[in-house]
């Protein structure tokens, strides 16, 4: 069984404000990757391939993936800014070419929080789809999928015949620490890197960003000393109570 | 035949509440709008809607449709924006709208935007506001293209008045036999609550990491949510460490709710949390550190201990 | 047969030796206690190849350091002194051992040797002492049965072997002066001069009375070949079972490696390369010193005694990490991981109780050091621990918080920086805790004010400043420490850092016994010791007023692996005030608080946590103030009282913010 996860490099959700923030991989990805590996641990598959879109510079982040324990990775080089619908048909192309059983993935991505791509890959593939998934089981020799979901209701329990697509929620699992000299030693691992061209897919944005401004900051109120101040104001000031 | 299609979302054939406030939005493009449910035995809720100056109440009725798989939903959705001839389809931010709308935007192929909070209309274009990394940019976004998916926050957007005439109700003609059939649904935690929806309360009392354990939590943040009719969530420390169930969690991943009061106990502000209240109209913080960040953000803050000052609270409350 | 030797003849007072065993039978004798020498010298030979399976080195070359170790942990048997029945059993049954062993072979010597000294003054004397000796023994063997029997501790170790070792000590001993009483008998000696072989002549004059000459020397010479024969099959089988320490354990305790106790041994990327691995993988990654050590443990089971993560139910107990380990060196070695548990190896503190403990010198927190960092680099870390790592490595502190707000804590205090205050004599190091959490921040803080008052020319570093790397070093990731450290020496060069003081003992230990294996060379001070300085010079007030009933929770890192007590205890002035107390197991024997080894950054369920033992020890004794030196301890320990009855009334300071309480109450007003 081969599972394909698509990854994104994303900027350090955790940065402190006025830094330069590093790149990191997407932390919804990070888990679908370690519930990847886990399967394969398990014997379960035998191959995990790792695909990504971006610029060169974005390597960094590929490695990191590689070095948590993929088997191979793609770039597909495109440096646009691309939107969800764009990416989920670059990337059907992809899934088409590579046929894996499972498509593993984040929820969301932490800079846009869209939570689109997953869904829209499995209605262009026409494949069966388990979102925002907190356990993951393999049954029926491995024809089907049984996931646990987090949904507004409560947990709720479905199956889906393989070939599916499946997005991960922040409770699928703890992904695993990479130290430096496995890093060291993911720099031996080949990254292909693949243009649409190649690739044979030629897709246009449907989105464009105009602007990004800053929320207005809510402003701080005020400190009280005791219950009884705080009904107080609670009832007479704010006329909530 | 209408240009906008609601998509109302149902609850063991109950209208989820939040999912009006999209009708809100398809008010503000303009243009006819008609709702759209489905389910299986939705007579009933069908005539509920029928006064929110909809051109029709379309309703999709089968026992294939009984529980909401993503393919077969997408597919019969799909096919009811065939039908209209509609250009746009809404709904609200939830796990259901956001499971399976983009599988229906890819059918439609048709971009979508997810969290809509507001919209521009200049010159002919219409422009959409949405919350960015976790809500601490806010993007403004041009869409192009015949059909668009969009999504609304529902806090972002009043409640609609159901006063306008009533409408037809249509059931809508699509072949269930041919609905996929990749998808079975097990199970749902079934949790019978006397409170109201998390999402829809006018009061929410949220508990972090420093209530302990389940017992404290429940008597401590339950207690104070019951006194004053509330709805109980939690922080995603609180949901890990098995205090509260996951459906509590308010926050960047979990739920965004702006209730008119939201009470943080023992929740220190990390800004994931944040990123789901912001938009609640009186927050009041009680944490026994004086310098953590909620403080920052809450209306009024109480410094202390909170398994001294929330039971005080809760005797203040029920004395009136 | 010896003629009976008159009053007067003392320095012709000897014995006969093999005087009832005939020639034929001697040879015999050589022959057996040749081959059971030949059998234990086969099987040491043995372990010896065992441990030749390691990695070369890792032995200490010094001879000098070999002769004052041997001589300190072999002879006077320094770490084996306690006040305990253990303590006591040990030092008769080796001395007794010893002396028996050593009188033995002198008579052998003066047998064979070229001169016969074996007699006058020296041999009274000699039997004498052997008699002592050899009743000190036997007492030794009968305590030790005693013990086994019924006190029962369960880190002893339970085996029928320790039976079987115990009983033929015993029979030994038993035997010794059995031949030795048979033959006074048979030989007719003079009563003053028996006098002198006191247990034989006893046993003589009441058990033996009226045995006639002849059955007497029969049954010498029956008891005399018990006796060999039991020696032949115990020396042959010294190596079967505990004896064993008596040779292993003296070759660790000269060859252990001579090291900073806190001090952990640096990888190099070449090795990572060359075995691609990172720290221990298979027993043979392990150095040869190290498998020797393993060799040398007695399973006394004092380590697990000491160590806290046993005290609080988790699956770790240093001595099961040895034994487990021998194990599996007895079977041709194999992957350690399939023997030593995940959780064995995260469960450990490095409070290095096990280390101070062990009368060998066994070094148990190198071993889960070197197997850790296996783990780390089979991505066998995640959760909180990985993601406080994954911190250090972008952060720069492992809470994640922006590095630009090292200075955060300072606000309002006018702080000197190495900026505004470049020609600085000390460096005040803050460390990450003091800097972002937000309790140990008011310890950064009560430190620069009691320096600013005493007019201590320092500065701190601000932005600067990043995590020195010990939470990577001790969690295992060897390389992001060495990233941390290297940044950190150019800084300090850079700046010109000669001397640095510091709040945090991590910081401090890290900085003074690991940053020279960099090249970073420092006299670093912590801040207690600084603070008493300035207390003694008067430069900061010394007044005591009234005081609260106060304990002192010695931090590991500086007081057992740093032995800095006596600085802390002066800060606080507890000599003068009489509301002092101890805590139990206190000063260099003192009890972690859990934090150490990146434990800090692991969740633990309420039950398992050393903090609420530890501060169930400090409420009991009464005091009202708890005084630490640590800001991770302080972290702990607050936690601890809070969560624990009885702790409503306690607080939780550092000790420089006690101090500076003082100060401000000593102001005149």
């Amino acid at each position: 069984m081969k599972i394909v996860v698509p990854f994104k490099s994303v900027p350090d959700p955790y940065a402190g404000a006025g830094e330069a923030a590093k790149s990191v991989i997407n932390p919804f990805d990070e888990i679908a990757i370690e519930e990847a590996l886990r399967i394969r641990e398990r014997g379960e598959a035998s191959e995990v391939v790792g695909v990504t879109i971006g610029p060169a510079a974005i390597d960094e982040q590929i490695r990191s993936a590689l070095a948590m324990g993929m088997n191979r990775a793609f770039r597909i080089d495109d440096a646009r800014a691309l939107d969800p619908y764009a990416v989920a048909r670059i990337l059907r192309v992809f899934i088409e070419k590579e046929a894996p059983q499972i498509v593993l993935m984040g929820k969301q991505a932490v800079d846009d929080d869209s939570n689109q791509v997953g869904q829209m890959l499995a209605g262009l593939l026409g494949w069966p789809q388990a979102t925002f998934v907190s356990k993951i089981e393999l049954i029926e020799n491995n024809t089907r999928v049984q996931c646990a979901r987090e949904t507004d209701g409560g947990l709720e329990v479905i199956t889906v015949t393989v070939p599916a697509v499946v997005t991960t929620d922040l409770r699928l699992n703890e992904p695993r620490y990479v130290s430096l000299p496995g890093l060291m030693k993911a720099r031996k691992k080949p990254i292909e890197v693949l243009s649409c061209e190649q690739l044979g897919v030629s897709v246009q944005p449907m989105t464009k960003t105009l602007s990004t401004s800053r929320p207005p900051k809510r402003a701080g109120g005020t400190r009280v000393e005791s219950v009884e101040e705080l009904m107080v104001k609670l009832k007479q000031e704010a006329k909530v109570l | 035949m209408a240009e906008t299609l609601v998509l109302i979302e149902l609850d063991r054939q109950q209208v989820k509440r939040p999912s009006l406030h999209a009708i809100t939005l398809a008010r503000q493009l303009g243009g006819a709008y008609a709702l759209l449910i489905l389910g299986h035995g939705l007579d009933e809720v069908a005539a509920s809607l029928i006064s929110y100056g909809a051109s029709a109440v379309i309703v999709a009725d089968d026992s294939a449709l009984a529980e909401p798989l993503a393919d077969r939903y997408a597919a019969v959705i799909a096919e009811a924006i065939r039908q209209q001839g509609a250009k746009t389809l809404l709904g609200s931010s939830s796990t259901f709208s956001k499971d399976i709308l983009p599988r229906v935007a890819a059918l439609l192929d048709a971009p979508m935007l997810t969290d809509v909070l507001a919209l521009e209309k200049s010159d002919g274009a219409t422009t959409y506001r949405r919350p960015t990394n976790a809500g601490s940019m806010l993007a403004t976004v041009q869409l192009e293209g015949d059909r668009r998916v969009l999504t609304a926050r529902a806090t972002a957007f009043e409640a609609p008045a159901a006063d306008a005439a009533p409408c037809a109700i249509q059931q809508l003609k699509f072949d269930a036999g041919g609905l996929p059939n990749g998808m079975q649904f097990i199970s749902r935690e079934e949790r019978v609550s006397d409170r109201p929806d998390l999402t829809e309360a006018r009061v929410v009392v949220s508990g972090g990491r420093p209530l302990k354990d389940s017992e404290h939590f429940e008597r401590l943040v339950g207690g104070l949510a019951d006194a004053l009719g509330g709805a109980v969530g939690a922080t995603r420390a609180a949901v890990d460490a098995g205090m509260a169930p996951n459906d509590y969690q308010v926050g960047q991943t979990g739920k965004v709710v702006a209730p008119e009061l939201y009470i943080a106990i023992g929740i220190s502000g990390a800004i994931q949390h944040l990123a789901g209240i912001k938009d609640s109209r009186i927050i009041v913080a009680i944490n026994k550190d004086p310098d953590a960040p909620i403080f920052e953000m809450a209306t009024y803050g109480l410094v202390g201990d909170l398994h001294q000052i929330v039971p005080q609270l809760i005797e203040s409350i029920r004395k009136g | 047969m010896v003629a009976p030797m008159t009053a007067l003849d003392v320095n012709s007072t000897t014995r006969e030796v093999f005087g009832n065993i005939a020639p034929w039978m001697q040879v015999v004798f050589f022959v057996m206690i040749a081959a059971s020498l030949a059998v234990l010298a086969w099987q040491v030979l043995a372990h010896f190849w065992q441990w030749r399976q390691g990695r070369p080195g890792g032995f200490e070359k010094d001879w000098r350091v070999w002769l004052e170790r041997l001589t300190v942990y072999g002879l006077a048997q320094k770490r084996v002194h306690k006040k305990s029945l253990g303590a006591l059993l040990h030092l008769l049954l080796f001395s007794g051992f010893l002396v028996l062993t050593i009188g033995t072979t002198l008579l052998g010597i003066a047998q064979d040797g070229p001169y016969y000294f074996h007699h006058g003054w020296y041999y009274l004397l000699y039997e004498l002492t052997m008699d002592v000796f050899g009743v000190a023994f036997c007492l030794g063997c009968l305590l030790a049965m005693y013990r086994r029997a019924f006190a029962r501790k369960p880190s002893l170790g339970h085996n029928w072997r320790d039976w079987w070792l115990l009983s033929s000590l015993l029979a030994l001993g038993i035997t010794g002066f059995a031949v030795e009483a048979l033959r006074l008998h048979y030989t007719q000696v003079q009563p003053w001069l028996a006098h002198w072989s006191t247990v034989g002549w006893l046993i003589d004059s009441t058990m033996l009375r009226g045995i006639d000459l002849g059955t007497a020397k029969t049954m010498h010479l029956v008891t005399w070949w018990l006796h060999t024969i039991l020696v032949a099959g115990f020396l042959a089988s010294i190596p079967v079972n505990r004896f064993l320490h008596v040779i292993t354990g003296p070759i660790n305790i000269a060859a252990r490696p001579q090291r900073p106790m806190g001090q952990l041994v640096p990888l190099t990327m070449e090795e990572v390369e060359q075995s691609g691995r990172t720290g221990v993988h298979e027993l043979a990654d392990f150095k040869q010193q190290q498998l020797l050590s393993l060799d040398a443990c007695m399973e006394c089971g004092r380590c697990e005694d000491a160590c806290p993560a046993t005290a609080t139910g988790k699956p770790l107990s240093p001595k099961a990490v040895v034994v487990d380990l021998r194990r599996l060196m007895s079977l041709g070695g194999g992957d350690v991981h399939q023997t030593i548990r995940d959780e064995t190896l995260w469960a450990c503190t490095m409070c290095q109780a096990c280390v101070q403990e062990c009368p060998v010198l066994i070094g148990h927190v190198d071993l889960i050091s070197d197997m850790r960092r296996d783990l780390i680099g089979e991505g066998k870390l995640s959760g909180p621990p990985a993601k406080a790592l994954q911190q250090i490595g972008n952060q720069f502190n492992p809470y994640g918080r922006a590095n630009a707000d090292r200075l955060a804590w300072a606000e309002g205090l006018d702080v000197p920086t190495v900026e505004t205050n470049p020609n600085f004599e000390y460096l005040f190091w803050v460390g990450c805790a003091a800097s972002f959490d937000p309790r140990a921040q008011k310890v950064a803080r009560a430190t620069a004010r009691l320096f600013m008052q005493a007019g201590v020319n320092f500065a701190v570093l601000g932005k600067e400043e990043t995590c020195t790397g010990d939470p990577a070093r001790r969690i295992g990731d060897e390389f992001l420490f060495q990233e941390r450290a290297q940044t950190n020496i150019e800084t300090l060069g850079r700046r010109q850092v000669k001397k640095i003081v510091t709040p945090c003992p991590h910081c401090h230990n890290t900085l003074k016994n690991e940053y020279p294996q960099f090249g970073g060379q420092y006299e670093v001070q912590h801040h207690s010791t600084l603070l008493a300085e300035l207390l003694n010079s008067g430069r900061l007030s010394n007044e005591l007023g009234e005081t609260d009933p106060i304990t002192l929770h010695d931090p590991c890192y500086l007081a057992r692996v740093n032995g800095e007590v006596d600085a802390t205890r002066a800060v606080i002035g507890a000599a003068r005030n009489e509301q002092f107390r101890e805590m139990p197991r206190c000063g260099k024997k003192t009890f972690c608080c859990g934090a150490g080894g990146g434990r800090m950054w692991f969740d633990e369920p309420p039950s398992e946590r050393v903090s609420n033992l530890r501060a169930q020890e400090a409420i009991a004794t009464g005091a009202r103030t708890l005084a630490t030196a640590c800001p991770f301890c302080l972290n702990m320990m607050s936690d601890g009282i809070a969560g624990t009855p009885g702790g409503e009334q306690v607080r939780v300071l550092d000790i420089a913010e006690v101090l500076l309480d003082r100060q401000t109450s000593a102001r005149p007003k």
